[in-house]
């Protein structure tokens, strides 16, 4: 019996690499597909009942006061109106990044590495990169530091990587003075159309701190071989 | 409790036992953190999108870096009087996928610039395309209807 054990064991590692084989291949270089009309409608069909879908993602921008729907609390009320845009443009502001919250949604493209237990990020959007942990652990204490692209964990759920990430550092979440608190939680579901040629995302955020229910923002890539995630290297002399 | 840092001050705290000090200093730091965070600027929020406005002079300064590049272009407004206009591009990551670089513009080139103007109304604008004397033309922001003004 003791000497099945080992047998049984590399079975379920065996398993385990075929099942991670078999996971969609996301690698290699995407830019922003802009859609007039989104091609992966499906995955927008699946978010939760009642999420509010933020309609400013690749080619889109919300005007000042518009947060589309959301219902903010009066907290963050008061903080939009505090807001002072013109600091935007000074010199020690040009240069902050978003988080991975707003990040995602700019109209650049990013390189993809996938490997079995992570997945890394190139964004070249403020030269952002994330990794997303693939191999089971758990998400780091509250106590731990937080930063703007926060701790990710994902599984493969079929042909949908599902990402959860927490300890995301505050950041604008609309880019017109509504920004996320540091406890807002991040849920995307990455999904490839049957030709493999493009990326589909969706982000589901919830922060009750800032606004009630739930919202979501959908995106999609092309994907591009040959090409390369150029360096953003921000310089903050374009302030003023 | 959490390391937070938001907007460009950092506010560290760490957790040691139970102590009332720490649960205060977790309290603020939790207001602290649903507290507005600077951003990179909006195009939607300080620019016109649906209005091009047109200048012509001559080029004084032109840097072509992220997250814009800059041209600063001497011109004339109605009556006469020398105006200094800054006018940004869109990043320059993406507009040299189009065909721009670092010296596509020159100081002292001769230069008429179309963009979308600034909400504020000081002489300012994003470029929607710049005209050479020769004809040529560099095209920044597109008012495309599938590529919304400030994203692409």
């Amino acid at each position: 019996m003791p000497r099945l054990a080992p047998i049984a064991l590399g079975a379920l590692a065996f398993m385990a690499c075929n099942a991670a084989s078999s996971a969609p291949s996301l690698d290699g270089f995407w830019t922003v597909k802009f859609e007039r009309k989104p091609s992966g409608q499906a995955l927008i069909d699946s978010l939760p009942k009642g999420a509010v879908l933020i309609n400013d993602t690749g080619a889109g921008e919300l005007a000042a006061g518009d947060f589309a729907g959301l219902k903010l609390k009066p907290a963050a009320i008061d903080q939009v109106k505090k807001y002072n845009y013109a600091d935007e443009l000074k010199r020690e502001n040009t240069c902050v990044p978003p988080s991975v919250v707003f990040y995602m949604q700019a109209p650049f493209p990013m390189e993809i590495y996938q490997g079995r237990d992570l997945i890394v990020f190139k964004m070249e959007y403020f030269d952002m990169v994330r990794v997303v942990f693939l191999d089971g652990r758990a998400h780091p204490p509250e106590s731990a530091p937080h930063s703007k692209s926060g701790y990710s964990t994902g599984r493969w759920d079929g042909d949908t990587l599902v990402v959860e990430t927490t300890h995301i550092e505050p950041g604008t979440f609309m880019n017109n003075g509504f920004s996320h608190s540091a406890h807002i939680k991040l849920s995307e579901r990455f999904r490839l159309s049957p030709d493999g040629n493009t990326l589909w995302l969706t982000q589901v955020y919830e922060d009750p701190e800032t606004f009630d229910g739930v919202a979501a923002r959908y995106m999609a890539w092309t994907r591009k071989p040959g090409e390369f995630v150029f360096p953003y290297e921000c310089d903050s002399s374009y302030g003023k | 409790m959490t390391f937070v840092r938001t907007g460009n001050q950092s506010a560290v705290a760490r957790e040691h036992g139970s102590s009332r000090v720490v649960r205060i200093a977790a309290a603020l730091l939790a207001l602290g953190a649903a507290g507005s965070a600077t951003a990179h600027h909006s195009f939607a929020v300080h620019f016109v999108a649906d209005k091009i406005v047109t200048v012509k002079g001559t080029v004084e300064e032109f840097s072509f870096r992220n997250p814009h590049g800059l041209l600063m272009l001497t011109a004339k407004d109605a009556s006469g009087a020398e105006q200094h206009w800054r006018i940004e591009t869109n990043s320059p990551n993406i507009l040299r996928r189009r065909g721009w670089s670092d010296d596509s513009i020159k100081p002292g080139d001769q230069v008429t610039v179309e963009g979308y103007p600034a909400r504020d109304g000081s002489p300012s604008m994003r470029v929607y395309r710049v005209t050479f004397p020769d004809g040529r033309e560099l095209v920044g922001q597109r008012p495309d209807p599938t590529v919304v003004p400030g994203q692409d």
